[in-house]
């Protein structure tokens, strides 16, 4: 029996296991390079056969990590992370790829879909795997640029060309960070492989200077692939691409910044300064993002907030040094963002069972204040109790703060209606902190966390999310008062952060032109009368929008 | 007086303005996603003119590209001869060769280009550099913002923060701040308040001001604004909705004028912030001197359209040629049906009838508008839904609610509160910002196992979302009419009304299967448009189960005595729903039959088994199931797969390749293969002696059919502005408004891509639909004489009225006010 907790040093891994934790990389980009010659017909049999594949190898890795213990060498590394990572990207990739099987069915380039698709797979499926700083740069880089492929597969929609561009400009800034990461790590630590560095860096009494910088501009990477504030827009836009690629990119490309930052977590735990920034700029996300969710009309905009808040939330926990919760949380989000996508076309079902119910009533501040109470006193009673079961691990000041966000959380369902709260309610309300503290147990078994946290950061989270629930609170009891009606129109704009953005990216690199695009209906040819003599302009019959928020 | 008034300018500003808001069709949420014609409010133009003035002012088609016609042509689905009779129209002999230059000569042209007059947008959009960011153009981005400042303030169940609802759309778009922060502005973000300040509040004075301001000349006025709400077309159809909901209630809704106001505020600032660039007087110059040439533009676009339509006229009347060479001239003998089977007429039901026809000779079939003629709304039982369950030209009279009984058949309440309650409040755990964290980290896993399930097949069928949070299993529970028991007389007056409608007064055999129709797709957020149109978007299974109960009940069958129907005892009415997507019926309320009844009704399930082979077989191929056609039980299995599949976006063709709608005896069809291409009426003339059935039949059904068939084909030659564009880049607005196409843009009405073409050709041929009707030519002209609606239909084209003679069958059609035989245009003729 091997140890459960990924423990450094890691045992070197042997040569020949490298193909194997390969393996999944190379099912999917071989698929890839077999629908380039294969027909429509069998593409995507093939397709479906490289997933089959993936999966397959995913879960000899496991057995591998299983029966050997965690282990790494120049190349690769087999560990918790790894194998929890790569069953994540292979069910997601298994099921977004049946789905896009059906879903895109007709459509003129759906074997080059098909490829890309399978690319982005493999390319992710080796940052997942890999333990070496220059192979992982390049494999993070390739996924973005076959992504690119998908994002822009109706290349004559000018907002899909756009969008893709302005994520481009961010992800060649953020490979630049990596870039430049990855020379401070070699220079200070003489290695590229990952275990080592982080070994070498905890070695040293102080974190070298080179470390600090390498390990803030790994963040700063982070912090732009995972579509923070102000560099959100490109989450928030790309449904100009199908369905099934918004999932695959909401469940397995923009959580990847938290994978890499897991890989580096006892450097960011020594580097106050990029704890520091991955905190702030987690929870002004996590809050800013999840309010401007609530005031969303379409209901794919509205989950690209959410995951634009919820990768805030998961670096945040970055920074305070909770890791376990970060992979949880990178895990959970994934497979929930993936079904809401794919099933987002239930919209309208959803919409008529909610008509079925009388509408809620508007809550009063009394029965909010009661339901805080009830859920204060039920989560800490549950957290005083789960201390003391025996085989338990201590919950950390970090703990305690998260488990104040997750009593407020539950305050929806401990909130009196009509004057009571049902038992049922509460016993309901009682399975989330319970699950919580369970599956901390859990994970806290798998991964390790930082030591302490700097009390400066816990008090900013703790302020950041009461900050949330008091808004929250304040358009819910007086939707139509003051502070809710003035603040309303921003939270709308998103504050025009995006809008500010895009012009500056813009103006220093503008979006190529639109391509055309076999189409199966026919547009009607129109031309503008005489707009100014000497141009006639034809246009296409659809308005095309290029931005949305 | 007259003069006095039209010649007061906001007279004619107001003119202009109704009759702008007038041309714009209605659509409808996406939870009653029924069909509409969106050409309606241009029906009292003929419909040459109105594609002129459509192709100028919206830059839209009515009709095919040329290429296109070729194609069918060279297929065989374009006769030669028929140009004739196409040009004809015209009067102009020499258009009949120039359509066949298109079809056959070396001349051959592409589809002339459309002419579309400018809006300050695409004057502002021509000059180079000048769109508001790199890449995008004003013309989008006024689209997109407009979008989104509409959705904001219609959403009802999407966002859970809405704005302050005191306001009207359009004073809320005033001192919204997405104009003024939003773009870069010439002037800077100041001028752009200052001159929002400087428009009238008032929605109608803000039009006439910035109409004056832009200096839009009288004559151009209403072109131009109707050219204006074409530009945000979709939101224009929600606003229509609205008023025409509003006016179904006696009230009004003006926010179609705030619509309009909106846009044309964009335009005034668009126009001003050039202003100072020295490009503003270009502008208004250009503006003004290309709205003067209007009806010069007009007039050459009618010129050059002329070929199309007699292109399309011969592809209609080659359509037209197949049912007229087909129909019985000779009524065959009929025995005592044992099983009287009442279908909508859906031109879906038209390929299961005649498989029913075909399992025994004992069945007759007969096709009745699918929500019954009962005028109902329905509240499932114990919620707080109700919703109408008839056509929406309507509005409903009677309300319909659920009964619950206990295994003993005592009433008990239906009570689903507290189980709703407790879902409301786990939704909100759901979806509020500071819960959706912990929400994930708690309970997102688990979505693991949901993902796994959703992409595993199955082929059980989903619960009913109707029934939700109720403890009753759903058998015990029907629907009843609670006039039934309020007032018999007055139900058995509805029940004599329907069965009027239905041209049922006697001759009932012993079963009486009246079949409402519905389908079955998952993820799908125009599934209602699958359902029974004539049902308001849902499925027919209520108005069946109602009209039923309504006709076995022994005091209205006795009311029913006195007004001159005598349903025999032995008579018993059974409710039934047709699911379209797996061509599955389903009996209700079986329980409830009296024990003579039982043999005849698992005899009936066989034979709706069998017919239920035969339809799926027949419609396989065209799903591209032709693989699973040897054996039928897979065939089956594959289809319930195939309906129940989350990815799936062509769960089936709905009513895609509609052309015919046929209202006469069903046995003048009865033995024609017709496709599922015609909706089916009956009627026979000989017992409407007032012509009321008949002027219902003309003015109800035959509209509808007239929405679902103009829905169809708008959707297909311009799905950029009627349809809804690729469905894998919905998004749904507002929780049931409608959809986006990818971020926003304009709201997106009409239908997808996939529901018309199958990747490889169209599965909707736009073609005109051609009404057969069995009747004397006298009653059909007092019809189209009494009807304003009728008479629009008819006379301007949007339909051919085409005359079954009852003595012999022969076909006639109404061309310029005249009858002329058919035929001789019958293949054997030829």
């Amino acid at each position: 029996m091997t140890a459960l907790h990924d423990s450094l040093p890691l045992a070197n891994l042997p040569t020949w296991s490298t193909v194997l934790v390969l393996a999944p990389a190379l099912a999917a980009s071989c698929g890839s390079l077999l629908i380039g010659r294969a027909s429509i017909a069998r593409s995507w049999g093939l397709a479906r056969a490289a997933t089959g594949a993936m999966a397959l190898a995913a879960l000899m890795v496991t057995v591998l990590r299983m029966t050997r213990g965690s282990q790494a060498n120049g190349v690769v590394r087999v560990d918790n992370v790894t194998v929890s990572v790569l069953g994540l990207i292979c069910l997601v990739g298994a099921v977004v790829v049946r789905y896009s099987s059906v879903y895109l069915h007709g459509d003129p380039h759906e074997r080059r879909y098909a490829r890309r698709m399978l690319a982005t797979l493999a390319a992710v499926s080796l940052v997942v795997v890999a333990n070496n700083v220059l192979l992982l740069v390049a494999a993070w880089a390739v996924a973005s640029v076959a992504l690119h492929g998908l994002l822009t597969f109706f290349g004559d929609r000018p907002a899909a060309i756009a969008v893709a561009h302005k994520k481009f400009l961010l992800a060649r800034c953020a490979d630049a960070c990596m870039l430049g990461a990855t020379v401070a790590f070699g220079l200070t630590f003489s290695t590229l492989q990952i275990d080592l560095i982080v070994e070498r860096a905890l070695a040293s009494p102080s974190l070298p200077a080179g470390a600090r910088i390498g390990i803030f501009l790994v963040a700063l990477a982070a912090v732009l692939k995972c579509a923070q504030l102000p560099f959100h827009g490109w989450l928030i836009q790309v449904m100009e691409a199908p369905t099934p690629v918004s999932a695959l990119l909401h469940a397995g490309v923009v959580n990847l910044g938290g994978l890499v930052l897991l890989r580096f977590a006892p450097i960011v735990d020594r580097a106050v300064e990029t704890r520091a920034v991955l905190v702030v700029i987690g929870v002004v996300t996590a809050v800013v993002a999840s309010l401007v969710m609530t005031t969303r009309v379409s209901v794919k905009v509205a989950l690209a907030w959410s995951t634009c808040a919820q990768m805030g939330f998961m670096l945040m926990q970055c920074g305070l040094g909770i890791w376990e919760m970060a992979l949880l949380h990178l895990l959970a989000h994934s497979v929930y963002k993936a079904h809401a996508f794919l099933s987002a076309g239930n919209t309208v079902r959803q919409t008529q069972r909610m008509q079925l119910a009388v509408p809620p009533a508007i809550p009063e501040a009394r029965s909010l204040l009661t339901g805080v109470g009830i859920a204060v006193a039920l989560t800490s009673a549950l957290a005083a109790a789960w201390t003391h079961v025996p085989g338990t691990a201590p919950l950390s000041a970090a703990a305690w703060t998260l488990l104040g966000v997750v009593a407020l959380a539950v305050v929806p369902l401990t909130t009196p209606c009509r004057g009571r709260v049902r038992a049922s309610s509460i016993a309901r309300a009682s399975i989330v902190p319970a699950a919580y503290l369970a599956l901390h147990d859990l994970f806290g078994r798998v991964v390790p966390h930082a030591d302490a946290t700097p009390v400066g950061l816990l008090v900013f989270t703790a302020v950041g999310f009461t900050g949330l629930f008091v808004v929250q609170c304040a358009f819910m009891v007086s939707p139509q008062g003051r502070f809710a009606s003035r603040m309303r129109p921003w939270i709308y704009a998103g504050l025009f952060l995006d809008e500010a953005f895009t012009r500056l990216a813009f103006s220093v690199s503008p979006p190529p032109a639109p391509k055309p695009r076999e189409a199966a209906l026919p547009h009607p040819l129109v031309v503008t009368a005489n707009p100014t003599a000497h141009l006639p302009v034809a246009t296409p019959a659809a308005p095309v929008a290029a931005s949305s928020r | 007086m007259t003069t006095t008034t039209t010649a007061d300018p906001s007279a004619i500003m107001r003119n202009a303005i109704d009759s702008a808001c007038d041309r714009v069709a209605p659509t409808w949420p996406l939870d009653q996603f029924i069909a509409v014609n969106p050409y309606w409010g241009w029906r009292q133009m003929s419909i040459y003119d109105a594609a002129a003035h459509l192709g100028t002012l919206a830059g839209t088609a009515l009709t095919m590209p040329r290429s296109w016609f070729r194609d069918e042509f060279a297929a065989g689905r374009l006769a030669d001869h028929h140009l004739d009779a196409g040009a004809a129209v015209f009067g102009d002999p020499g258009l009949a060769d120039a359509a066949r230059e298109q079809l056959l000569g070396s001349h051959a042209s592409n589809t002339p280009a459309l002419t579309r007059l400018p809006l300050v947008t695409d004057i502002v959009d021509a000059v180079p550099g000048a769109g508001p960011l790199p890449g995008r153009t004003w013309a989008d981005l006024v689209a997109h913002q407009i979008g989104q400042h509409c959705a904001g303030h219609f959403d009802q169940w999407q966002a859970t923060w809405s704005p302050d609802l005191d306001h009207t759309l359009f004073d809320s778009w005033r001192t919204s701040l997405a104009i003024t922060h939003g773009f870069g502005w010439q002037h800077g973000s100041r001028w752009a308040r200052a001159q929002l300040d400087i428009l009238p509040s008032a929605p109608a004075e803000a039009i006439a001001f910035v109409i004056h301001e832009l200096g839009i000349g009288e004559a151009a006025c209403e072109a131009y604004v109707t050219a204006v709400l074409a530009s945000v077309n979709g939101w224009a159809a929600w606003c229509a909705y609205r008023r025409f909901q509003a006016r179904l209630a006696g009230r009004d809704d003006g926010s179609i004028i705030d619509l309009l106001a909106i846009r044309l505020g964009w335009e005034w600032l668009l126009a001003n912030d050039t202003a100072d660039t020295g490009d503003n007087a270009s502008t208004l110059t250009s503006l003004s001197a290309a709205w003067d040439t209007m009806a010069v533009v007009v007039d050459t676009t009618r010129q050059s359209q002329r070929v199309d339509w007699v292109l399309q006229s011969a592809l209609e009347r080659t359509y037209q040629d197949t049912v007229i060479d087909g129909l019985a001239t000779l009524q065959p003998d009929a025995g005592t049906p044992e099983v009287q089977a009442v279908f909508c007429i859906d031109v879906r039901s038209e390929v299961f009838r005649r498989a029913l026809e075909g399992t025994s000779g004992s069945v007759v079939t007969r096709g009745f508008a699918g929500f019954f003629g009962l005028p109902i709304s329905y509240t499932p039982g114990g919620s707080a839904l109700t919703r109408p369950q008839l056509p929406g030209l309507l509005a409903p009279a009677l309300n319909v609610t659920d009964v619950g009984m206990d295994r003993r058949g005592h009433p008990v309440d239906v009570d689903r509160s507290g189980t709703l309650a407790e879902r409301q409040r786990w939704d909100a755990f759901r979806h509020q910002p500071s819960s959706i964290f912990s929400f994930v980290e708690t309970i997102g896993a688990w979505y693991a196992v949901k993902l796994v399930k959703a992409s595993l097949p199955h082929r059980d069928q989903p619960s009913k979302w109707e029934d939700e949070g109720l403890r009753h299993p759903h058998n015990r529970i029907r629907p009843r009419l609670a006039l039934i028991d309020d007032d018999p007389r007055a139900a058995a007056a509805h029940a004599h009304r329907v069965l009027t409608g239905m041209g049922m007064l006697d001759g009932f055999a012993p079963l009486v299967m009246l079949c409402g129709h519905g389908s079955r797709s998952a993820n799908n957020p125009h599934a209602a448009g699958l359902d029974c149109g004539a049902c308001g978007g849902q499925t027919g299974e209520v108005n069946a189960r109602v009209l039923a109960d309504l006709l076995n009940d022994v005091d209205v069958r006795r009311e029913l005595g006195p007004l001159g129907v005598d349903v025999p005892e032995s008579t018993w009415f059974m409710a039934a729903l047709h699911t379209t997507t797996t061509d599955d019926v389903e009996l209700f309320d079986a329980d409830l039959a009296p024990d003579s009844h039982r043999q005849r009704i698992i005899e009936l399930q066989r034979w709706l088994d069998i017919a239920g082979d035969a339809a799926r077989a027949e419609r396989a191929c065209a799903l591209g199931l032709g693989h699973a056609l040897k054996s039928q039980r897979r065939l089956q299995r594959t289809i319930m797969k195939r309906a129940n599949d989350w990815s799936q976006v062509r769960p089936e063709w709905g009513l895609a390749g509609n052309a015919a709608f046929i209202v006469a005896p069903r046995w003048r069809t009865r033995h024609l293969d017709l496709e599922g291409r015609c909706f089916l009426h009956d009627y026979d003339w000989s017992r409407d002696p007032d012509l009321a059935v008949l002027t219902l039949i003309m003015t109800a059904p035959m509209v509808v059919t007239n929405w679902i068939n103009l829905q169809y084909n708008a959707s297909t030659v311009d799905n950029g502005r009627f349809g809804s564009g690729n469905k894998v880049l919905h998004n749904v607005v507002g929780g049931n408004i409608g959809v986006f196409e990818g971020n926003g843009g304009d709201l997106r009405i009409g239908l997808p891509i996939q529901s018309l073409h199958d990747g490889q050709t169209l599965r909707h041929r736009p073609l005109r639909l051609s009404v057969f009707i069995e009747a004397p030519r006298a009653a059909i002209d007092a019809v189209i004489a009494a009807q304003p609606v009728v008479r629009d239909l008819v006379l301007n084209g949007w339909l051919h009225i085409l005359r079954i003679e009852p003595s012999n069958g022969t076909v006639e059609e109404r061309s310029n006010e005249n009858w002329t035989v058919r035929q001789e245009t019958r293949r054997d003729a030829r």
